[in-house]
């Protein structure tokens, strides 16, 4: 009997660590201002912490963080796909796509403070240091080689039959691509969009090295501004970490199942 | 004649490949010209020195420093995270009720951006109110400088760093556990292998692959290590927590000495390329089975 529920045991201890700072910090955007993370549960539940940082300019770097996240996924996509597309389909001369694919590899791993001296560079010279179009462009630095890797996947998944019938019958390529692969990678296409917004909603270093004006900030950084100059006002701090967490959090059910894909590329 | 089209092809692969060339490969070419070189802001010159920035890298005191904690981080972290990682896989390789629901919640970390993660933490580390400081009191035991005491700061990022990404490891291996086709285990069971050693000669051995895959990953991931730092310690106490990503950072964007942060940059392109070569290797090894 013991036995069999030690590995029962073993899952809740495991689920107890990776629960409990969430769990504290959903207690403590609702705790009294000044009690804020003392517990995990709030003594006298509140909503001044969230008001608070929605009168407070939270709202403009949402705003801020959505328009860069899904600028920058759904350039992403588009490249991406397409390439994808090429990848999966087309006979290259001379293992070319091998070349391109270890390529993006290579920028889907590296460091990306590597670049970030040139990169500064350029956005200075094309005048847009500090802007949020800025911030898309350098974010295809993330997005592009993952869109392209998980793309690559979904794509190779349509078969290659149907499209064949219907070049047979005279569709060219750029209705083959959107009346026949595009529906069909679909699920694909919407799993990879989710992620991608992810990636750019957490990206934290690009936005404090390009970024320079408080209302073009986006909520990493609002994060990080909060936490280096007002150390103590934790539930503030935390009402702005659950609201800027709360899109992502509630999808956490639905992309478990595609995580892999994802995050991990090379598993299945 | 289907998918032979070499105009087509070069139209599908343009805007990808400009955007990659563009922001990618030709900064990483700009950033290996400015190593060799001096470059003066106020009078935007830039001469050539050779080697010059090199020497002085390697030269720095700081910079041996932040190599020694980003690889003493990388190592000990990542081997932590998928240490736990492969527990916990090993754990939910079952059926039972609720599985799905704990998978969900598991996942949570690893989808909190970094900041909120280290803004918790920095509170639970808090010397006077902190979480961890509290338990500690309630056990009766003094309390600890999580992130003010210089021996024990790097300890208390890597604690951070594997409470977020050790889902990431537990998916990897759950994932290879679950394509053992189950026959394997039974015959063995019927052969009368007891648990541990089916445990360890036969399931570890057959998911070996992921596991270096998630090692592998996690060496690539926290080797960059950056946002962390920032937020829990800036590198401090003194140098304790800085990291090659950090020095990068300070010399480039505070101290504006361009020269040695790219030639910095280098050092770090090259590591990553040779733990990306490694993945490389791996990871077609694993598609092609």
């Amino acid at each position: 009997m013991i036995r069999r529920s030690l590995p029962y045991l073993g899952i809740a201890l495991f689920v107890l660590v990776f629960a409990l700072p969430v769990v504290w910090m959903i207690g403590a955007a609702f705790e009294d201002p000044a009690r804020a993370g003392r517990g995990f549960l709030p003594t006298a539940p509140t909503l001044d912490n969230i008001r608070a940082v929605l009168a407070d300019g939270f709202l403009v770097r949402l705003t801020n963080t959505a328009i860069v996240a899904f600028g920058a996924t759904l350039l992403s996509l588009f490249a991406g796909f397409l390439a994808a597309y090429a990848l999966a389909r087309f006979r290259f001369p001379k293992r070319l796509d091998v070349l391109f694919l270890l390529l993006v590899l290579v920028v889907k791993l590296m460091p990306p403070i590597v670049v970030a001296l040139p990169l500064h560079a350029l956005l200075l010279d094309l005048g847009l240091l500090g802007t949020l179009s800025g911030l898309v462009l350098v974010y295809q630095l993330y997005t592009l080689p993952f869109c392209l890797w998980m793309l690559l996947g979904f794509v190779r998944e349509v078969p290659v039959e149907i499209e064949a019938a219907a070049a047979i019958d005279g569709a060219g390529l750029l209705r083959r691509l959107w009346h026949i692969v595009l529906p069909l990678a679909l699920p694909g296409l919407v799993a990879t969009l989710i992620f991608a917004l992810i990636l750019c909603w957490n990206e934290f270093l690009f936005a404090l090295l390009y970024l320079q004006r408080p209302s073009r900030f986006t909520l990493p950084l609002y994060v990080a501004t909060f936490i280096t100059e007002d150390e103590t006002l934790w539930g503030r701090l935390m009402a702005i970490g659950l609201l800027s967490s709360l899109p992502v959090l509630l999808v956490a059910g639905y992309i478990q199942k595609h995580l892999l894909r994802g995050f991990a590329p090379g598993t299945k | 004649m289907l998918f032979t089209d070499r105009r087509q092809l070069a139209l599908l692969l343009l805007p990808a490949a400009l955007l990659l060339v563009v922001f990618a490969l030709a900064p990483v070419v700009q950033v290996a010209i400015y190593s060799f070189q001096s470059i003066d802001y106020a009078a935007d010159t830039a001469r050539w020195v050779g080697l010059e920035n090199y020497v002085t890298l390697f030269g720095d005191w700081f910079f041996r420093v932040d190599i020694g904690n980003t690889v003493r981080f990388a190592v000990v972290a990542s081997l932590a995270q998928v240490a736990l990682g492969t527990a916990l896989a090993l754990l939910l390789n079952r059926e039972f009720r609720g599985r799905g629901a704990v998978l969900s919640v598991v996942v949570y970390p690893m989808m909190l951006s970094t900041l909120v993660c280290s803004a918790i933490w920095r509170s639970w580390f808090h010397y006077d109110v902190g979480v961890l400081n509290g338990a500690l009191g309630w056990l009766g035991l003094p309390p600890v400088a999580w992130l003010s005491d210089p021996g024990l700061a790097l300890w208390s990022v890597m604690l951070v760093d594997t409470w977020q990404w050790t889902p990431m490891t537990t998916l990897i291996v759950l994932a290879g556990l679950q394509s053992i086709p189950p026959e394997v285990v039974e015959a063995a069971r019927t052969d009368g292998a007891r648990t541990w050693v089916l445990l360890t000669r036969i399931v570890l051995l057959l998911v070996r692959g992921q596991i270096f895959l998630a090692l592998l990953l996690r060496l690539i991931d926290t080797f960059k290590l950056f946002d962390k730092v920032y937020a829990l310690t800036g590198g401090g106490p003194g140098n304790a927590t800085e990291t090659m990503s950090m020095y990068v950072y300070q010399k480039g964007f505070s101290f504006f000495d361009v020269g040695l942060a790219a030639a910095a940059s280098v050092v770090m392109m090259a590591i990553a390329c040779a733990l990306c070569a490694v993945y490389a290797a791996q990871a077609m090894r694993g598609s092609s089975k």
